[in-house]
């Protein structure tokens, strides 16, 4: 187990990704928004200031006359994910491990001979300069003083985003400044069972008896205390956890009124999901549907849903048949549904799973699909698709300013004038 | 079932000058696939970006209006090399010069000086090579 864990966060992800290809976008406040441009997801900190909330919806703040110079942005994932593989490299080439824990942070193994103030300070300006995209280091004996680190550094603009979290003493003080709720792993419910038990600063959680924080928080936030304690309980993980479910589900663009349209839009999110199932080699035994209405436009609230156990597949055709004739009994005239989506259980590897009484083919299954997705690889996704998934889908998700995918896309690469 | 027509349809059989089935190749060891733009302009490495150049101040470069350049934001700008350079909103691509203790973006157009960069002017990256479409 390492010595010393970094923590390496990307400061406003999302924005700075944009920011990376835009300089006219770095003097004004940006703002990313949710699928369907919803609501706020990443915000830059001129946008913090002017008052701009995680979560608020973009129909409802726009109009704001304080808001006006905000830029306002659809989510780009194509080019957040390879940006965050651009940063994770820059890591990679020099820490020995690294563990992407989310598209923006990152934990580091930074037990290495160094000095570490000067050795990070470096590894941000080289993810600044290579990846484009601004961070701050926090690091300590533990991931959970990582973390708490790297919310210190980001806090603290006047430690020039680092902070070093090694030395006990310099714990105990931020211990005796910060709330509880700063910690990774301490959430809301635990917070507020926390401050009943007069329990506010992290250094009074620290405090407390072993076995009585293992007695009303169990053995997780046992952990937290321990780990708080410099006692190392999570090492790096390498590896993502392989998969136990696999969903595609997706908000409307509009509500959804006819059984005509629904049934396209399940058909279509059936598709996505059998092509995912397929690139990791996998077939699913269950599956599961549901769509529903959205209380908070004043509609009445329905949810219809309904799971079945199916015959291991990764077939489109057969995913969608099951999909459509699961929901068709659940859908009910009337409701204006607002969301949808599919979700597939119990993941084998494909092939594995024995047909006693196999009803298809599994062979010709299979070489229908590769022909499928060899043809949608080659002609971008979509080129080649079942009918039942809708033409004009004037339901689908809208990403009305969506900022071009500058390194994904040939079509997209950034244009630079010549002085 | 009649067999595709393109053996790439067949997904892991595809024949790549080995795969024969009667006599048995002679290349078979020697296989190597087609040659990967990827590898050769290193385009995997964190700091290659692929970029597309506008307006003709560059043409006595060689580098015309349409051209994608693939730059490196990894690469120590020195003096000579052209790079793209983001100020005030602006991104230019442009030759750097160093005189008198500062740089400076040159401008390949007769009637224009050179633009010296301010503190707030990023180097983003330095040009590393060129691919043309349509010679």
């Amino acid at each position: 187990m390492p010595a010393v864990y970094g923590l390496i966060d990307g400061n406003s992800f999302y924005c700075s990704a944009e920011r990376a290809f835009a300089p006219a976008l770095r003097s004004q406040p940006v703002v990313v928004l949710s699928n369907n441009d919803g609501c706020a997801i990443a915000r830059t900190p001129e946008a913090k200031a002017l008052g701009v909330k995680m979560g608020d919806p973009f129909h409802l703040v726009r109009g704001r006359r304080e808001l006006r110079g905000v830029q306002w942005l659809s989510s780009n994932y194509s080019l957040y994910g390879d940006m965050s593989r651009r940063v994770y490299q820059v890591l990679a080439d020099r820490v020995p491990r690294v563990e992407p824990y989310s598209i923006d942070e990152m934990f580091l193994d930074l037990d290495i001979p160094v000095d570490l103030a000067v050795f990070c300070a470096e590894l941000r300006r080289e993810v600044r300069q290579v990846a484009k995209i601004p961070t701050c280091v926090g690091w300590g004996p533990t991931k959970t003083l990582a973390k708490l680190a790297n919310g210190i550094a980001k806090d603290h603009a006047e430690l020039g985003g680092l902070c070093d979290l090694r030395d006990p003493e310099v714990r105990a003080d931020w211990f005796r400044r910060l709330p509880v709720d700063e910690v990774w792993g301490i959430g809301r419910r635990t917070t507020e069972k926390l401050k009943a038990g007069g329990v506010e600063t992290i250094a009074d959680f620290v405090a407390l008896d072993l076995r009585a924080v293992r007695d009303s928080l169990t053995v997780v936030g046992a952990r937290v205390q321990m780990e708080l304690k410099g006692v190392s309980c999570l090492p790096l993980q390498l590896m993502a956890a392989t998969r136990q479910g696999l969903a595609c589900t997706r908000a409307f663009s509009r509500p959804v009124t006819t059984w005509e349209e629904m049934r396209e839009a399940v058909a279509a999110y059936a598709a996505r999901a059998g092509e995912k199932l397929r690139e990791e080699g996998l077939e699913a035994c269950q599956l599961a549907v549901f769509a529903h209405t959205n209380p908070h436009n004043g509609d009445p609230w329905h949810s219809a849903n309904r799971s079945a156990r199916i015959e291991p597949t990764s077939d489109t055709r057969t995913l969608i048949v099951e999909a459509v004739r699961l929901l068709e009994p659940a859908w009910r005239p009337g409701y204006r549904y607002a969301k949808a989506g599919i979700m597939l259980n119990d993941l084998v590897p494909a092939g594995e799973q024995a047909r006693l009484f196999a009803t298809r083919n599994p062979q010709a299954s299979a070489k229908t699909m590769a022909v499928m997705d060899t043809i949608n690889a080659q002609h971008g996704r979509g080129a080649l698709r079942i009918a039942s998934t809708g033409i004009a889908r004037s339901w689908a998700t809208k990403a009305q300013r969506l900022s071009p995918r500058y390194t994904t896309r040939w079509e997209d690469i950034l244009q630079v004038d010549t002085y | 079932m009649t067999p595709p027509r393109h053996p790439d349809l067949t997904g892991d059989g595809a024949y790549r000058g080995a795969e024969t089935t009667g006599f048995v190749s002679p290349a078979s060891d020697h296989i190597e696939g087609p040659i990967d733009l990827t590898d050769v302009l290193d385009l995997r490495r964190p700091g290659r970006y692929p970029v597309k150049v506008l307006g003709e101040g560059l043409t006595h470069r060689g580098i015309l209006p349409g051209d994608v350049l693939v730059v490196d934001a990894a690469a120590e700008p020195h003096a000579g090399v052209v790079a793209i350079v983001m100020i005030g909103g602006d991104v230019l691509l442009g030759q750097l010069i160093w005189r008198g203790g500062r740089w400076f973006l040159r401008s390949g157009r007769p009637d224009r000086l050179p633009l010296a960069l301010t503190e707030d002017a990023e180097v983003w990256a330095v040009v590393m090579s060129l691919v043309r479409e349509r010679v």
